[in-house]
């Protein structure tokens, strides 16, 4: 191969000359070591199963032998007894081989685990008996860790009392396995091993194996345990902590000075323990040193102070736990010493996380009553359109008027909240009755408490009303008043119809009528039920009575009337809707021509059965029908039926709890870290409604987590202002209000019937009254 | 007659004392050391009563009892024995039907008291 002219070859790496004929002589090593190797295993396994299965041998060898010692009764037969000794003869001669005597301690430990009762202490008795644990002692002074501790292990559970001396020196032992049994061997083997170790240990107590030298005292039968007090002067300041848990597990409480010290311990599980004898023991003397470490003591610490402040505590500590309420920081704590003072003092702190104050409220009440307040002016400004027409048309028929007014004073007792908007309402009422000569009031019965000043207001305003128009008035229908009145005081009207009439009694349409005594079957309803109320509204009746009694009757005009009846009757019918005989009242059924009734009923039907697909029927019903009760009846169906579930926007509305962020349960919660990882993810995903709960964050929390708050709450905010944007062109495309479909409206017709206390309507009582009447009559 | 107990232990060495202590208390043993002898035996054999450990190979006491009282439809009084005595295993060996429970160590004379007193039932 040509190379060019300017390369200059340099072998840098050569590799390294070797002779072939080493190549078979290592060959040959590597086949003889792992020949060996796999020989060795072989040999190996064959000897442990060999050997295993010579103590499986030994053992089922032994089995009768042990069963025989263990279950031997001095009432066994000769034969039994001869039996016995040939036994304990082999079994002596057993065990001077080293490898038996191996096996039969190992079958008398095993069975030492399943066996319990006599049979144990007669295998324990068995055991030393034989000699074995002379095997164990010399197993203490082998130079391998794990033979010391297995002699140690086996004299403990044969419970050999007489190694306790030889086991002492291994309770400081460098090798914490030895160490550890020897510590367990000592506690158990003795009483006083407890006392010894706690005096002589120097190494730590691990909490496991202090969980188990606690479970060795714990079973020990007949224990009476030492003053664990007296080690909490230790040194040791693990041997001062077992001693405070054994302390609070025998309940020794004879050492509050001691315990009070430890309070001020540098370390920290010591001050725990220390802090729980002090509150279990009620030590109360403890508390101004409670009160003296708490400052410098870690959150723990603090936290478990509280803790016994609350349990042992009394109201002379509240000062101190109020100042910690304007001082500490931290969540924990101050959540903790606000449940302390609670403890101390039942409800002293009340809860104000997510509380709204008083003024939200208020406002809510001050739009609703001005609400009510427009409606009213609304009502009655229709009213005064209608009063207007009226009194052109009476102008044009001549010397024709109707005065006619219609007081309905329902007086109940309603809640507190309401009885500002109630007293509004009874003052607009009040002001547009004194404001207008003639009154057609056709609302609904308004709920409104009346005072007896405000009542009397009302009766002056009539006379005076009756007085200026000067118009005749038929003595009979005044007659026919009274007589109600003495009818109503027996029975109890809530309502006060006062009709004066003078002519054109014809004008006025049947359902007018209807409308003006409808009150009565409700007051009839409610007659049983609101007993209470009648004094007042007797008082009100006879108020009223009295009134009429002072009209100078010679000063009206004796203008020739007709006697007229007033028309307490329906159009299609001659007979009286209620008659009086002998003080009691009647209704007649037939007030409602036949067709009529009928399709009440149906309609009543229909609001028991029926649901949204009837809404065509009552469409339908609504044309075919003049009846304003079947019309209105259909249309509060309508409503009924048409009513659908709030959008999501409304759902979402700031009055709605969804409007509040879903992470605020949440945060209040969480700890430190938690919190941070919250704040990211609403960082990263949160909207709008988050920025309240941030903002308080803000306010509130530690700088660590202002910090990260105020970077959430500006990338929120730029997220939303982007949203708002990108939304813009959208609202401003007229094609999205293209929607076929038809928005229902949600209000109330102004006029509506009374509803009693029991949700049903005076209409629905009406009817289902009709109902039950028309159904009597026809069988 | 002696009455006959089913004794079904993998432990050869309990095994063998409590069929020691129950055959000097009476009773004819027959000593199985796992699940499929056991399940073998009562195909041929209904004993007066079954001592079971619960943790045998193929076939556990929980199984056993289940065996007994669903497939062969056997109302043979059942003890169970074992060192697992949480509460679980407790309450499923006797919602299964087992009649007592003894939790190791167990005393045999306590254990020979308890069969006279099942088997009398």
């Amino acid at each position: 191969m040509l190379t060019p002219l300017r390369q200059i070859k340099i072998s840098l790496i050569t590799a390294p000359e070797f002779n072939l004929d080493y190549l078979w002589w290592l060959t040959i090593l590597f086949l003889v070591l792992s020949i060996v190797y796999f020989v060795g295993v072989f040999i190996i396994r064959n000897r442990i199963t060999s050997n295993n299965s010579r103590t499986k041998e030994k053992k089922v060898e032994f089995s009768p032998m042990i069963n025989e010692f263990l279950f031997y009764e001095d009432s066994n037969t000769k034969e039994e007894k001869m039996n016995y000794l040939n036994l304990k003869i082999q079994i002596r001669e057993s065990i001077k081989n080293k490898f038996d005597r191996h096996v039969l301690t190992e079958v008398l430990l095993d069975l030492r685990k399943d066996l319990s009762g006599q049979s144990q202490t007669v295998l324990i008795d068995l055991y030393k008996d034989l000699g074995l644990h002379h095997d164990a002692y010399e197993k203490l002074g082998s130079s391998k860790w794990q033979i010391v501790s297995s002699g140690i292990l086996e004299l403990t559970t044969m419970e050999v009392n007489e190694a306790y001396g030889l086991v002492l020196k291994f309770i400081n032992h460098r090798q914490s396995t030895i160490r550890k049994q020897a510590e367990i061997a000592v506690v158990n083997l003795k009483e006083e091993g407890i006392k010894y170790f706690l005096d002589n240990t120097k190494y730590k107590i691990a909490e496991w194996q202090q969980l188990k030298l606690l479970d060795v005292l714990r079973h020990k039968p007949n224990y009476t345990p030492p003053q664990f007090g007296l080690w909490l002067t230790s040194t040791n300041t693990q041997v001062v902590l077992f001693s405070l848990r054994l302390i609070k597990y025998y309940s020794q409480n004879d050492a509050e000075q001691s315990i009070t010290t430890l309070l001020k311990h540098k370390k920290r599980d010591i001050q725990a323990e220390a802090i729980e004898c002090i509150k279990i023991f009620h030590f109360v003397n403890a508390l101004p040193t409670l009160k003296l470490v708490y400052p410098k003591a870690s959150r723990d610490i603090k936290i478990a102070i509280l803790d016994a402040i609350g349990e042992i505590g009394s109201t002379a500590d509240v000062p101190f736990l109020e100042n910690l309420k304007s001082t500490e920081k931290h969540f924990n704590i101050k959540s903790k010493v606000f449940s302390t003072l609670n403890k101390i003092n039942p409800e002293s702190v009340l809860p104000t996380k997510n509380i709204s104050n008083a003024a939200f409220y208020d406002v809510e009440i001050n739009v609703d009553s001005q609400e009510t307040v427009s409606e009213l002016h609304e009502s009655q400004e229709e009213l005064l359109t209608n009063i207007a027409t009226a009194k052109s048309s009476l102008n044009t028929e001549n010397k024709e008027t109707v005065i006619e007014e219609t007081f309905e004073v329902v007086s109940r007792v309603e809640k507190a909240e309401v009885d500002k908007v109630e007293e509004t309402r009874t003052k607009e009422i009040h002001q547009g009755t004194i404001s207008n000569e003639v009154e057609f009031v056709q609302e609904e019965p308004k709920e409104a408490e009346m005072t007896d000043e405000i009542d009397s207001s009302l009766l002056l305003h009539i006379k005076n009303d009756v007085a200026i128009t000067k118009n005749s008035v038929d003595v009979e229908n005044i007659e026919k008043v009274e007589h109600l009145d003495k009818v109503k005081e027996d029975f109890t009207f809530n309502f006060l119809p006062f009709v004066v009439e003078v002519t054109s009694i014809e004008e006025q349409t049947p359902s007018f009528i209807q409308e003006d005594f409808e009150p009565l079957f409700e007051l009839e309803g409610e007659f049983i039920a609101n007993e209470q109320e009648v004094p007042t509204v007797i008082g009100l009746e006879q108020s009223l009575t009295d009134e009429i009694d002072e009209i100078d009757w010679s000063s009206l005009d004796k203008v020739n009337v007709e006697k007229k009846e007033v028309a307490i009757e329906a159009s299609d019918s001659d007979e009286p809707i209620i008659s009086f005989e002998n003080g009691e009242v009647t209704f007649s059924a037939s007030f409602m021509p036949q067709a009529e009734l009928e399709t009440m009923v149906i309609l009543e039907n229909i609001s028991e059965l029926g649901n949204s697909l009837e809404l065509d029927l009552l469409h339908e019903i609504i044309e075919e029908n003049s009846s304003e009760l079947i019309k209105e009846r259909a249309n509060e169906l309508i409503q009924k039926f048409s009513y659908k579930t709030p959008l999501p926007n409304q759902l979402f509305d700031k009055e709605n709890d969804l409007s509040e962020s879903v992470f605020t349960d949440i945060y209040h919660l969480a700890d430190l870290e938690t919190k941070l990882i919250l704040l990211n993810e609403i960082k990263d995903v949160g909207d709008a409604k988050e920025i309240y709960l941030i903002e308080s964050i803000i306010e509130s929390e530690s700088k660590k987590l202002a910090k990260v708050a105020i970077e959430a709450l500006n990338e929120i905010k730029s997220r939303v202002v982007l949203t708002t944007e990108e939304l813009r062109p959208i609202a401003n495309d007229p094609s999205i209000f293209d929607v076929n479909f038809k928005l229902e409206s949600s209000e109330s017709p102004k006029i509506r019937l009374a509803s009693t206390d029991n949700g049903s309507t005076l209409f629905d009582q009406l009817c289902s009254m009709s109902h039950s009447l028309y159904n009597k009559i026809n069988g | 007659m002696s009455k006959r107990v089913l004794l079904a232990d993998d432990d050869q060495l309990l095994a063998s004392l409590l069929n020691f202590r129950l055959e000097k208390g009476g009773y004819a043993v027959h000593h199985s050391a796992n699940g499929k002898e056991v399940k073998e035996y009562l195909k041929n054999n209904i004993p007066d009563i079954i001592v079971s450990d619960i943790m045998m190979p193929y076939f556990s006491g929980i199984e056993l009892i289940d065996y007994v009282r669903n497939e062969l439809k056997s109302k043979t009084p059942i003890i169970i024995i074992s060192s697992a005595g949480n509460e679980q295993n407790v309450l499923t060996a006797f919602e299964l039907g087992a009649n007592d429970f003894i939790t190791k160590p167990v005393s045999p004379t306590e254990l020979l008291v308890r069969i006279g007193r099942e088997i009398s039932k």
